[in-house]
C-alpha cells in the first residue's frame, strides 16, 4: 500500500525489505520442498516429479513409530499447555505484580535450549533417585512424561502470550454481568468469556502443536528410549548425510507446519467473513 | 408495605490496602423505592453499589437484603440484578439470548422463558430486535437490553451503575423519564448510581449523597435541594451562593457586612439558592445588603445566570429571568444582593 505523499524510494525500500525476508526465510524451505519431490534428488540435472521419497518414508517402520510418538507428545503437550496458558493469562489480569509475572512466564525463552534441557535432565535424574530411595518407584525416569515436561517449558510462554492478547479485548464487565445474572464463576467463564477468547485459544493450540512437533533439543535430552520425528531426522542426517529421504523428512515437517498455519488463517478469515 | 427494608447497609466499609474507598456507612432502602446514590467520581458510590451486588466484599460491616445477611454470598446467590455503564452485553449472543441468559441459568421451561423474554423486550420497546447482535444496536438500545436482562429475573432489587453515563444529553433525559416510568410500573426497588444531579433529581424518590468515602446526607430530591443540611450538599446540588466567615456578635461576617441570618448559632457557613437572591442596581433601602460586581452574564434562554463577586467575599451565582437583564445588568456593573432571611440555610458541616 502506498500513501499519497510517500516517496517512491521509500515505497521501493519497503518492497525490497519484504522480498528479502521472504527470500531468506521461505525460499530455502521451499527449495528443500521442491527437491524432495525430485526423483533424482539434489543436484541432479533433470527434474522428475515424484512422491516416491515420501512413500519410502512411510514404508520405514522406525519413521512411522517416531511419527506416532511425535503426534502423541504433541497432543499431550497441547492438552496441558493450552489450559495452563488460559489460567496464566487470567491470573495476569488480576495480579498487581504484572511485570514480575510476565518475566517469570517468559523466562524459559531467555535460557538457551541446551542449558534448559541439560538442567532438566540433571534435575529429573536427581529427583528420580530421590523418589526411588523414598518409595522404591522410578517415578521420574526419562520417559514420555519428562519429554512432555521439557516441551511445556518451551511452549507455555507462547501459549500465554497468544491467549493474553485475545483476552485483553475481553471486557471484565461481562463476567460481572454474568455473575449478576446468576452464573457461578465457572459458568461465567465457560459461557461468556471462553466463547470470546476461543480464537486465541485455538491459535495457541495450533502454535503449540507446531512448536511441539518441531522441538528437538529438549526432547532429545529428556525422551525415554524412543525417537520423535525430529530426533530421528537429526540422527539419520548425521549418519547418512543429505539423502533424498532427508529432504522428504524435512519436507514433511514443513508441510505439517504450513498446514497448521493455513488452518489458523482459514479459521480466522471465516470468522471475519461470518 | 413491608417494614423490613429491601436493602440494609450496616456499617459497611471498603479499604484497598491503606486506601479507604468507603468509610463505615449505614443506610436502609425501603421496598419499592427508587434510591439514588449521587456524588462526584471516586467518592465511593460505585463501591457501595458493588458491595450490595456482591461483586466486592466489604472490609467491615454487613449487607442485608430483605432482612437476610448476604455479606458472605457472591453476586449469583443474591436477590439482585444489575445494569452496568456499558460493554456489559454479551457480544456473541443475540439480544434475545442476552435477555434470556439469566433465565436459562435458572432452567426455566422453554415456553415460559420465551414469553418472559418477549414481555421484557416489549416493556423496554425493543420488540423486533430479538435476533440482533449488541454491536448492531445504538447506545440507548444497548442500555435498554441491559435493563430488560436485569428486570426479567424478577429480583427484588435492581442495581444500576451509571446506566446513562455513556449516552448523549438528549437521550439521557428521555431515558431518565423512561427508567422512572418502568420502575413505577414494576414496583421493584431500584438503586441507581450517578454523578449527574439532574438525572438523580429526575428519577429519585430518595437521594443519598456520597463523597470522599462518606454518606454526606440523604433525603427526597426536594429536601436535598431546598433544605440541604451540609455545606457539601449545598455546593454539589443545585446552584447555591455559599458564604463562610468569622462570626461576630452572633452574625456571620461577609466582607464588612453581617447579612441576613436569624439566630446564628455559630454556623460554619450559610447558603442561599441562586434563584432566591435578589439583585438591585441601586443600593436598596434595606437593613442588610451585600455590594458586589457582576463578573459574568450567561444568557440561558428562559433564565440567565450571573456570577457576582461580593466585595471582600466569594464569587456567587445569581439566577434571574432573562427579561430582567433588560434593566441594564451587564458585566462589570455594580450591584447589591439581598435575600429573605427565611431563604438562608445554615450549615454546620
Amino acid at each position: 500500500m502506498s500513501h499519497d505523499y510517500e516517496s517512491r524510494w521509500v515505497y521501493r525500500a519497503k518492497w525490497t525489505y519484504l522480498l528479502s525476508v521472504v527470500g531468506v526465510l521461505m525460499l530455502p524451505v521451499l527449495y528443500t520442498l521442491w527437491i524432495s519431490f525430485n526423483a533424482n534428488g539434489f543436484g541432479a540435472a533433470e527434474y522428475d516429479f515424484t512422491v516416491f521419497w515420501y512413500v519410502e518414508l512411510f514404508k520405514n517402520a522406525e519413521i512411522r513409530t517416531s511419527l506416532a510418538w511425535t503426534v502423541l507428545i504433541a497432543a499431550i503437550v497441547v492438552a496441558i499447555t493450552v489450559p495452563m496458558g488460559v489460567m496464566a493469562a487470567k491470573f495476569y489480569q488480576r495480579t498487581r505484580f504484572k511485570v514480575p509475572f510476565v518475566f517469570l512466564m517468559l523466562s524459559p525463552l531467555f535460557v538457551p535450549a541446551d542449558v534448559t534441557a541439560a538442567a532438566l535432565l540433571v534435575y529429573f535424574k536427581n529427583l528420580n533417585r530421590l523418589v526411588e530411595g523414598l518409595i522404591g518407584v522410578e517415578l521420574f525416569d526419562l520417559s514420555l512424561w519428562t519429554a512432555v515436561a521439557g516441551q511445556i517449558t518451551w511452549c507455555l510462554p507462547y501459549a500465554f502470550v497468544v491467549i493474553l492478547v485475545t483476552m485483553g479485548r475481553f471486557r471484565p464487565e461481562q463476567t460481572e454481568a454474568a455473575r449478576t445474572c446468576g452464573a457461578d464463576a465457572w459458568q461465567a467463564f465457560w459461557q461468556v468469556e471462553f466463547p470470546q477468547i476461543r480464537p486465541g485459544v485455538f491459535s495457541a493450540g495450533a502454535f503449540v502443536t507446531i512448536l511441539s512437533f518441531n522441538e528437538y533439543v529438549r526432547t532429545n535430552f529428556l525422551k525415554g528410549g524412543f525417537d520423535t520425528f525430529p530426533t530421528y531426522l537429526v540422527s539419520y542426517m548425521l549418519n547418512t548425510g543429505m539423502t533424498p529421504e532427508v529432504y522428504a523428512m524435512a519436507g514433511l515437517v514443513s508441510l505439517v507446519s504450513m498446514a497448521a498455519i493455513g488452518l489458523v488463517l482459514v479459521v480466522a478469515l471465516r470468522r471475519r467473513i461470518g | 408495605m413491608n417494614s423490613v427494608p429491601a436493602v440494609e447497609v450496616d456499617g459497611v466499609s471498603k479499604n484497598y490496602g491503606s486506601v479507604s474507598a468507603l468509610k463505615p456507612t449505614s443506610f436502609a432502602v425501603p421496598e419499592g423505592r427508587y434510591f439514588v446514590l449521587l456524588g462526584p467520581s471516586g467518592g465511593g458510590k460505585t463501591t457501595t453499589l458493588r458491595m450490595i451486588a456482591g461483586l466486592i466484599r466489604p472490609t467491615t460491616g454487613r449487607v442485608r437484603i430483605g432482612g437476610r445477611d448476604v455479606t458472605d454470598q457472591p453476586a449469583n446467590r443474591r436477590d439482585t440484578a444489575m445494569v452496568f455503564q456499558g460493554f456489559a452485553l454479551f457480544p456473541h449472543m443475540t439480544v434475545e439470548q442476552n435477555v434470556a441468559y439469566g433465565l436459562e441459568l435458572r432452567r426455566l421451561p422453554k415456553d415460559e422463558l420465551r414469553d418472559r423474554t418477549a414481555a421484557m423486550l416489549r416493556l423496554v420497546g425493543l420488540t423486533g430486535f430479538e435476533a440482533r447482535r449488541p454491536s448492531a444496536l445504538s447506545g440507548g438500545q444497548q442500555q435498554r437490553v441491559q435493563l430488560a436482562r436485569a428486570l426479567v429475573l424478577q429480583t427484588s432489587i435492581v442495581l444500576l451503575d451509571e446506566p446513562l453515563a455513556a449516552l448523549d444529553a438528549t437521550l439521557r433525559k428521555d431515558m431518565c423519564f423512561e427508567l422512572k416510568h418502568i420502575q413505577e410500573s414494576v414496583g421493584t426497588t431500584f438503586i441507581h448510581v450517578t454523578h449527574n444531579q439532574e438525572e438523580a433529581m429526575t428519577v429519585a424518590d430518595e437521594i443519598a449523597l456520597i463523597a470522599a468515602g462518606t454518606l454526606v446526607e440523604s433525603g427526597s430530591p426536594r429536601e436535598v435541594y431546598e433544605t440541604p443540611r451540609c455545606r457539601f450538599t449545598a455546593e454539589f446540588i443545585g446552584e447555591n451562593a455559599v458564604f463562610s466567615g468569622p462570626i461576630v456578635e452572633g452574625a456571620l461576617r461577609i466582607g464588612g457586612a453581617a447579612p441576613f441570618v436569624r439566630d446564628a448559632e455559630p454556623p460554619l457557613a450559610i447558603s442561599v439558592a441562586a434563584e432566591n437572591i435578589d439583585l438591585h442596581l441601586q443600593q436598596p433601602d434595606l437593613e442588610q445588603t451585600l455590594p458586589g460586581t457582576v463578573v459574568d452574564v450567561f444568557y440561558l434562554g428562559f433564565s440567565a445566570l450571573l456570577h457576582v463577586e461580593v466585595d471582600g467575599g466569594p464569587v456567587v451565582p445569581v439566577r434571574l429571568l432573562s427579561k430582567e437583564l433588560d434593566a441594564g445588568i451587564k458585566s462589570g456593573g455594580r450591584v447589591w444582593l439581598s435575600w429573605d432571611p427565611d431563604h438562608a440555610r445554615m450549615h454546620t458541616a
